[in-house]
């Protein structure tokens, strides 16, 4: 045999194991997606998004990020408890031994393959929520953005992965469904508590996503490293895969801490920039607080890039979704005083980097969507520990602030009637 | 191709004791396990499976140490446990197709040809497309010997494998071990004799974890032959026959009443000679056991 035909042959023996495992990975997706209790989830939860995509004003970013809201907290409770019953499926169905007593019955790839199965199901749960609101959108004739809903999907992919290996895998670990019950009463615990724990340790929220995605393949690749590990002593637990498994978890772990020592966070740390801004106060100074904010597409805002021009300045948050009208009013405003130079400013209160990006697609380029970067939030309120809001003084939201050229505050409106705000603006544009 | 076990020995947590110091060597062929429920059947059966590991003593499988060599033992190896269930929501396709996966086949043709060869050869290629969820006990058991033959095993375990099937599946069965048995190994485990008589090579008796007998069908039964006997009785006489004679089964007639007996001398006017079946020499091993066990107590 030739070199080349040798090599011909093993891409063609490493095909068919390829296409092999994709196959075994359909079929543990089979397995998992076929548990009636998935049909149950995709009904009620594409019956939510449709709710969701139906509200007064919702756009295609507002109900994307309400459906992903809901499966990085509710579904991915879920998640780790339905992956904690996959973990005993065997055992539930008497199959155990007819599964350990094939080639692979005892192979980490299967743990690999049975997590993924699980995985994919969930996100086809997500996927399922996020058509059905984008349906209801498109036949409501609401103008929507693919983009969105393909952003919303993409930031539940790793939060899902460290749901479902915390479930599938610790109750495959340790042989019992009690560990996938604790992970799932950690995952509660977090927006309990959050006046408590730092929000590093939070894996719901976007900018978290390296951490959660390599905790999750670490701990995957634990449970496969010692899946079928000899009960007496017998053979050798498999030595790479545990050092590539602690290694992930290493990785995990550090992202979190790291970004619990380099954020804004009361209970861990303080960054000096925000600090700095949210001590500015609005009452009793010649200008308005100033600000670097990121406007969720990798750019840094500052107020300082509008001097000269009058300035809407508009508070809103995702967990009010009427203040999530503020953007089209802005938008509206942007429109009509284009050649007076007014800019239109929206800060998004939210302790995640990924939701203003959508929101600011869908507004396009007339308003400027900043991220407020409050990361935790002592009493429940968004407001109340972010740099700005705090500055700003804001009680609730929607907040609008008028600056005149000179950017000091001209009016505080926090209604969103087009009709004041016109009056507003006249005088304003009028002045010098 | 043949199975060596040397002093297998098994204690189970608690100190019930499955296996105590068994040694036997299982040629190709069929190879009948029989015993009572607890003699250590499902324990052996495991171990050969590598699915439990021995408290000392060692079994190879074709070359293969069980407690070694897990994954090449493995590799020839079909198993269909005593009691076992599947998947519901798969169709009987999908399961199988998913345990060829396991068996590391990964030739798309390959594992369809095997699949198909698997469900003709249990009779449910007609199910093929129904999910296992909907499946009556005896197509479950079908499809549990199915999976054991996907990867065309050179020994393949089978405990218990008729119970909970109807007469037909059972001769079915029966003529499938003749048909499977060729040079592969067949372990098949049973309580009931007339499983085995019929084609089974050679068979062991298990007590207690013991081996009583090892060998050929024929040399279980030429030592009872010339000392087996039919006797016609009255119903009344069957409590002193009981009482006088080794009896090994009792049974109705048109006529009356009719007992097999084990004895050197027949008194008795009305019996005559008989051919020994396996079931007599199976009840006439167990009750010896019986008997020893008795004088070892006094």
């Amino acid at each position: 045999m030739t070199s080349t035909e040798f090599q011909a042959r093993a891409a063609g023996a490493g095909r068919a194991e390829a296409a092999a495992g994709l196959r075994l990975i359909r079929r543990e997706y089979q397995l998992a997606y076929r548990e009636p209790a998935f049909r149950a989830l995709a009904i009620v939860g594409a019956l939510f998004a449709i709710l969701r995509a139906s509200t007064e004003g919702a756009t295609g970013a507002l109900a994307s990020y309400h459906v992903w809201k809901l499966a990085v907290s509710g579904l991915a409770v879920l998640a780790i408890l339905i992956g904690g019953a996959a973990a005993t499926r065997d055992k539930r169905d008497s199959a155990t031994e007819i599964v350990l007593a094939k080639s692979m019955g005892s192979s980490g790839y299967l743990i690999v393959a049975r997590f993924l199965g699980i995985w994919l199901s969930f996100l086809t749960v997500i996927a399922i929520m996020l058509a059905a609101a984008a349906i209801k959108q498109v036949a409501g004739g609401t103008p929507w953005h693919l983009g969105a809903y393909a952003n919303a999907f993409a930031r539940c992919l790793a939060p899902l992965a460290l749901s479902t290996a915390l479930g599938f895998s610790l109750t495959s670990l340790l042989a019992n469904p009690l560990a996938g019950a604790v992970a799932a009463l950690y995952w509660i615990a977090i927006p309990l508590a959050r006046a408590h724990i730092p929000q590093a340790a939070d894996m719901t929220v976007t900018q978290h996503w390296p951490a959660a995605a390599l905790i999750a393949a670490g701990i995957v690749a634990l449970a496969a490293a010692l899946h079928g590990r000899p009960v007496r002593g017998a053979g050798q637990p498999r030595i790479r895969l545990g050092w590539a498994a602690a290694a992930l978890l290493v990785a995990g772990l550090s992202a979190a801490v790291g970004s619990a020592f380099s954020g804004e966070d009361t209970l861990s740390h303080r960054d000096e920039v925000l600090s700095a801004i949210s001590a500015q106060r609005l009452e009793g100074s010649d200008r308005a607080p100033g600000f670097w904010a990121d406007d969720g597409q990798h750019r840094t805002i500052a107020l300082s890039d509008f001097d000269g021009r009058p300035i809407v300045l508009a508070f809103w948050g995702p967990a009010n979704p009427e203040s999530a009208r503020v953007i089209a009013v802005l938008a509206e405003v942007a429109r009509k005083y284009k050649n007076e130079g007014v800019a239109c400013i929206a800060v998004c209160l939210d302790s995640d980097s990924g939701t203003v990006g959508p929101f600011a697609r869908e507004a396009g380029p007339d308003v400027t969507l900043v991220w407020d970067r409050g990361q935790h939030y002592g009493d429940g309120e968004p407001w109340s520990d972010s740099p700005l809001g705090l500055a700003y003084e804001v009680k609730s939201v929607p907040t609008l602030f008028l600056l005149d050229r000179q950017r000091q505050l001209a009016t505080r409106v926090d209604s969103l009637a087009i009709l004041a705000l016109d009056r507003e603006l006249t005088k304003l544009v009028a002045a010098p | 191709m043949q199975i060596e076990i040397r002093d297998l020995r098994k204690v189970y947590p608690g100190g019930v004791v499955g296996l105590q110091g068994l040694n036997l060597t299982i040629p190709s062929g069929l190879y009948g396990l029989l015993g009572p429920n607890g003699s250590g059947k499902t324990t052996l059966m495991r171990i050969l499976a590598t699915l439990l590991e021995p408290s000392s003593g060692e079994a190879t499988v074709g070359g293969f140490d069980v407690h070694r060599d897990k994954a090449a033992v493995r590799g020839i190896l079909g198993y269909m446990p005593q009691e076992f269930g599947f998947y519901p929501n798969l169709t009987a396709y999908e399961t199988l197709d998913y345990f060829t996966l396991l068996c590391r086949i990964t030739d798309k043709q390959d594992r369809r040809r095997r699949i198909d060869e698997a469900l003709s050869q249990v009779n449910l290629t007609q199910l093929a497309g129904r999910r296992v969820g909907t499946f009556s006990g005896g197509m479950k058991q079908r499809l549990g010997l199915a999976q054991a033959l996907l990867n065309d095993p050179k020994v393949l375990i089978v405990d218990e494998p008729t119970s909970g099937l109807d007469p037909e599946e059972r001769i079915r069965l029966r003529n499938l071990w003749a048909e499977l048995a060729g040079d592969r190994i067949i372990i098949l485990s049973t309580h009931i004799v007339a499983d085995l008589a019929a084609s089974a090579e050679q068979l062991a008796i298990l007590h207690k974890g013991k081996l009583l007998f090892a060998g050929r069908p024929s040399e279980l039964l030429s030592p009872l032959r010339g000392r087996t006997w039919i006797i016609d009785i009255d119903e009344e006489e069957l409590s002193p026959i009981r009482k006088e004679y080794f009896v090994t089964g009792v049974f109705r007639s048109a006529t009356g009443m009719q007992v097999r007996a084990i004895c050197e001398q027949m008194a008795h006017p009305r019996g005559y000679l008989a051919e020994p079946t396996m079931d007599d020499a199976y009840v006439h091993v167990m009750k010896q056991e019986a008997g020893n066990a008795a004088n070892d107590l006094y």
